[in-house]
């Protein structure tokens, strides 16, 4: 049945949305609409500030955590910046300004720069490949699963692992994927292969495995939560007007979760190319990382060096982050 | 208790401070009694959410601040409590300045939107917070609490948590928290707004008798109509910021004074037209679905005018067929629908390509379902007719 | 109808995608405990010998694992102190930060997204020529506390987020309306609802710390628990003992998360089911109760 109009005169209710003078008069406006007046009238805050806010308060509260980021997070950050332009000595370091550190990396004859190129790729590989597994597993969760509980439950399962040990689990891979391992055994046993497979250990192929392994969680997760944030609703709505599974999926949901996906991607590149027990006791001494190559740096004493090597993988991360974004703003425009 | 029924009005002699509950002491001298704002402005960054309202509370009056989402009533409503400051103006009570006094320090409490219970708290502990907090002993402050809890009718349930409550035991406990504390002022922000309308219709009754037994100065904020019609000795509507008007529930509801309050507050027909004649007490309106007249006494219209006019649905009075009697107020329309409320019947009809809506009583309930997409006539009389200011 | 065919197919198809991804998750670990549970004569690949038996577990408390036991003592009293750091810590960042404009919030929460995207090897090597440029020299107290709390901080502080996200600031205000200061406001309103939260971040500060590796790596002098299985792995021959110290930790710091992320659920849901209570439909009432639910899983966004 159409509902009659009821406006009695056009300019009565011009610039009054909302509010009708033959609507009944007790349910003018929603009560959610009265529930929000608050919020409304008090502009977007991160948190709802509490009562009697006063600055010495706040700063009082901020003290010690702050100083605690500042002792131990930003300074030695900014430590490394600065040393990687110190001149090296036998035992260390002397405070004299010099490029070479980074001359050095840029020569013919470092290893560095290549080094850096299979990190890098590695880490785009991983990425990508996190995506590609993570994205239906957070679509299943959070759309699938009817029942909020259990895909909270099935996620948290899922979740538990990344608070144990990066060494464990890439200790894990040992017994896993080596020539007399679990893989191994159970592909021999079943008939697929007569030999095992030895590049299932110690390889660039197992360091990416197990990297995938390692972060995949951390692009479930924030897709996750935009999924489970999306209205069900659109999606529903989508379908009724006749848009098929796929391009519903295509069409709403993909967009609708892009800053889950960045997120993710973010995380998982920028974790990846710092790593350093996974390309160590995965990767055997077959693969080169830029954390190894730290560590043997501090080892020698060539603290400088160590430094500047540190700087330059900040500065990749921070390009491959850029370029992540870009290709994001990209598919936007398109 | 003191039981102060006579002041439940708006007689406000400068005395009736003393009104208020003994136990606070009386060390503050009456001289300007009530609530007071004196030009009050809150801006919060850009947004102004209050703009220069100035409005005064009798002790022992209640009041209701009415208006839509965002209008600032919320906003006054916690200026009074401390909860926000002033950007500009004065709140006073009795004659001394408010602006700057901590919550804690005000004779003002206030029942939140949500209740605000503490839920590590069991009914009793919420009770006897405000006391603890006062430094008062925990005998004097036990008895007083059960006294209070008593009151509301929960002496089974003190030692519940809230969780283990329902929405309408809350509200009690909300109620016995604050009350407890002999405020001299209480201030209530959507108090029903988390419960359900059977309960609504009783806790309405049940607070206007708490607040006149108490007779002490209440202040409700709703966006709910009815609910202010029901319970307010006087209504401030308000939009933008502003206050549109203020008056008794009576006056609000028949005399609506602009265009705003006429809409807001419903069941209004509004039209708008070209004053076309004015003669004595009597102004004719060519309105856009036809003419209307109303009754002006000392009229400040003069012919060619743009006015707005509003006719409150149950002066309109319906007749079936369309034979024209009269020049003015009456109009031929159809009737699209008729929705059955009790008491009585909404009959919406279409003159034109204007919707119209009349109030009838249930007695006439037959008769109006079979008008159902007929021609009916529509009419009132001059005096039911209300000028609005745009 | 074809459509309903289709959304079971893709519902079943994803279910399997996410079995063998738990299978992948999961698998590993599953493995090192088959291999932990072979006699004295297993080894540390297949085929598994004398499963089951519990030897290598009592290989732990003989006399060749006692720099795995005093390692363990290390870990235990500095997750401990991370703990209690982290904790407080996170509450009051989190107290500062609900009092902070946009624009100090925003960078308050860019430290802490540094803190938890700083490569934990760079974070070692800063931290070890910091100290040198200030004469010190490095060692686990304070500098790899130090660090251990930076890395532990982030998830405490989502932690206590998402408890905040959620919770009634009226609670306070009705509180400093009684007649509370400040003070008593925290202390016996805000604490009392909050604590499972703090607790919470408390609890996941220890497991990292004491699964914390690569920032440790450089910085400490005294072997932490994993510093000391990684010298294991790298130098002697691989026995299933290091496979059963896996095992022990990882399914200890599986269960000790369920444990806080229960802490955390049931106080949210106790602030929350005080509205839910009130709502007008049943309807209402279980969305918040289902949200109030969600939210503890915010911590690893």
């Amino acid at each position: 049945m159409p509902e009659p109009e009821l406006t009695p005169t056009k300019s009565a209710t011009e610039g009054r949305s909302g509010v009708d003078s033959v609507v009944p008069g007790d349910i003018a406006l929603s009560d959610a609409a009265g529930a929000e007046i608050y919020g409304e009238e008090k502009g977007a805050g991160h948190l709802q500030a509490p009562p009697g806010a006063s600055k010495l308060v706040t700063l009082l509260w901020m003290l010690p955590g702050a100083l605690w980021l500042l002792i131990f997070l930003v300074a030695p950050v900014i430590v490394v910046l600065v040393v990687s332009f110190f001149t090296g000595t036998i035992t260390g370091f002397k405070e004299v300004f010099t490029t070479s550190n980074y001359s050095a990396i840029f020569s013919g004859s470092s290893t560095y720069l290549s080094t850096l190129g299979t990190v890098a790729r590695n880490s785009a590989i991983v990425t990508a490949v996190c995506l590609v597994i993570g994205y239906p597993v957070a679509y299943f969760l959070a759309v699938k699963v009817k029942k909020t509980q259990y895909a909270f439950g099935l996620f948290l399962i899922a979740l538990a692992p990344f608070f144990t040990s990066t060494l464990i689990r890439a200790e894990a891979w040992i017994p896993t994927m080596s020539i007399n391992g679990a893989v191994n055994s159970i592909l021999k046993d079943i008939g697929i292969i007569h030999h095992p497979l030895g590049i299932l250990l110690f390889s660039n192929f197992a360091v990416i495995v197990a990297l995938v392994q390692l972060l995949v969680l951390f692009m479930v997760t924030p897709i996750f939560f935009q999924l489970a944030a999306l209205d069900r609703s659109a999606i529903e709505a989508a379908r009724d007007l006749g848009a098929s599974g796929f391009r519903v999926f295509m069409n709403v949901t993909l967009p609708l979760t892009r800053g889950g996906i960045m997120i993710g991607c973010v995380f998982v590149f920028v974790l990846s190319m710092g790593d350093f027990a996974t390309y160590k006791l995965v990767g055997g001494g077959s693969v080169g990382s830029i954390g190894l190559n730290i560590q043997n740096l501090v080892s020698l004493l060539n603290y400088p060096q160590a430094a500047a090597q540190a700087a330059i993988l900040v500065v990749a991360m921070a390009i491959g982050v850029v370029l992540l974004l870009r290709f994001a703003k990209l598919q936007e425009q398109v | 208790m003191a039981s102060n029924d006579q002041i439940a009005e708006t007689t406000a002699a400068p005395e009736s401070a003393a009104q208020t509950p003994a136990g606070n002491g009386g060390e503050e001298a009456a001289h300007g009694s009530g609530l007071e704002l004196r030009q009050v402005t809150k801006h919060f960054s850009e947004v102004v959410a209050v703009d220069n309202v100035s409005l005064h509370i009798d002790n022992g009056e209640y009041v209701v601040l009415l208006g839509p989402s965002g209008c600032g009533k919320t906003t006054i409503l916690r200026m009074i409590g401390g909860h926000e400051h002033p950007t500009g103006g004065d709140v006073l009570l009795d004659g001394k300045s408010l602006v700057g006094v901590p919550p804690a320090k005000r004779p003002t409490t206030t029942v939140f939107q949500h209740f605000a219970l503490f839920p590590h708290r069991s009914v009793l502990g919420n009770v006897e917070f405000g006391l603890r907090m006062q430094g008062i002993d925990k005998q004097q402050r036990r008895k007083r609490a059960m006294e209070m809890i008593e009151l509301v009718g929960l002496s089974e349930m003190r030692f519940r948590k809230p969780s283990e409550l329902s929405g309408g035991q809350q509200q009690r406990v909300a109620l016995a928290r604050v009350l407890v504390t002999q405020p001299k002022l209480l201030l209530l922000d959507e108090p029903f707004g988390d419960l359900d309308r059977l309960l609504q219709l009783r806790m309405r009754v049940e607070l206007r008798e708490l607040q006149r037994e108490l007779g002490i100065a209440f202040v409700h904020v709703t966006h709910n109509q009815e609910e202010a019609l029901s319970m307010a000795d006087r209504i401030v509507v308000m939009e933008g910021g502003h206050i549109q008007q203020v008056g008794t529930p009576a006056e609000i509801s028949q005399r609506p004074s602009n265009v705003f309050v006429a809409a807001f507050m419903g069941d209004n027909n509004i039209l708008q037209g070209e004053v076309a004649e004015v003669s004595n007490g009597r102004t004719v309106v060519n309105a856009d679905v036809g003419q209307v007249a109303m009754a002006t006494g000392e009229s400040s219209l003069s012919v060619g005018d743009q006015v707005t006019v509003a006719v409150r649905a149950n002066c309109v009075r319906l007749t079936a067929g369309d034979e024209k009697r009269q020049a003015t107020n009456e109009l031929a329309c159809t009737v699209t629908a008729t929705e059955y409320l009790g008491d009585t019947i909404k009959v919406h009809m279409r003159a034109g390509e204007h919707a119209l809506l009349a109030k009838l009583p249930e007695d006439r309930y037959t008769e109006l379902v079979g008008l159902a997409g007929k021609t009916a006539t529509a009419s009132w009389n001059d005096g039911d007719v209300q000028l609005l200011r745009a | 109808m074809s459509q309903q065919l289709r959304d079971r197919l893709s519902k079943v198809g994803l279910g399997v995608w996410f079995a063998a991804f738990l299978v992948f998750l999961y698998g590993p670990v599953l493995v090192m405990l088959v291999l932990s549970l072979q006699s004295e004569r297993g080894g540390s690949g297949f085929p598994a010998v004398g499963v089951p038996s519990g030897y290598w577990y009592n290989y732990l408390t003989g006399p060749n694992s006692s720099a795995i036991r005093s390692a363990v003592g290390v870990s235990l009293v500095l997750a401990l102190i991370v703990g209690v750091i982290g904790g407080a810590l996170a509450l009051s960042l989190i107290m500062a930060y609900r009092r902070m404009g946009r624009r100090g919030g925003t960078v308050l929460l860019y430290l802490v997204l540094l803190a938890l995207m700083t490569p934990g090897i760079l974070l070692g090597l800063g931290m070890i020529l910091w100290w040198k440029l200030l004469g010190l020299s490095p060692s686990l107290y304070p500098a790899g506390l130090g660090v251990h709390v930076v890395w532990a901080l982030p998830f405490g502080f989502l932690v206590m987020l998402s408890i905040f996200n959620r919770y009634d600031v009226a609670v306070e205000e009705a509180a400093r309306d009684l007649g509370a200061s400040v003070m008593q406001t925290f202390t016996r309103v805000t604490l009392p609802i909050i604590w499972g939260g703090v607790f919470g971040a408390a609890l996941f500060a220890f497991t990292l710390s004491w699964n914390e590796f690569e920032r440790t790596l450089l910085v400490s002098t005294t072997n932490t628990l994993p510093l000391e299985i990684y010298g294991e792995l790298t130098s002697a021959a691989l026995q299933p003992n290091l496979y059963a110290l896996g095992v022990i930790t990882t399914f200890g710091t599986i269960l000790l998360v369920f444990l806080m992320l229960i802490a955390v659920a049931l106080i949210v849901r106790r602030t929350a089911r005080t509205q839910a209570a009130a709502f007008q439909t049943e309807e209402e009432a279980i969305t918040v109760a289902e949200q109030a639910r969600v939210a503890p899983a915010l911590e690893g966004a």
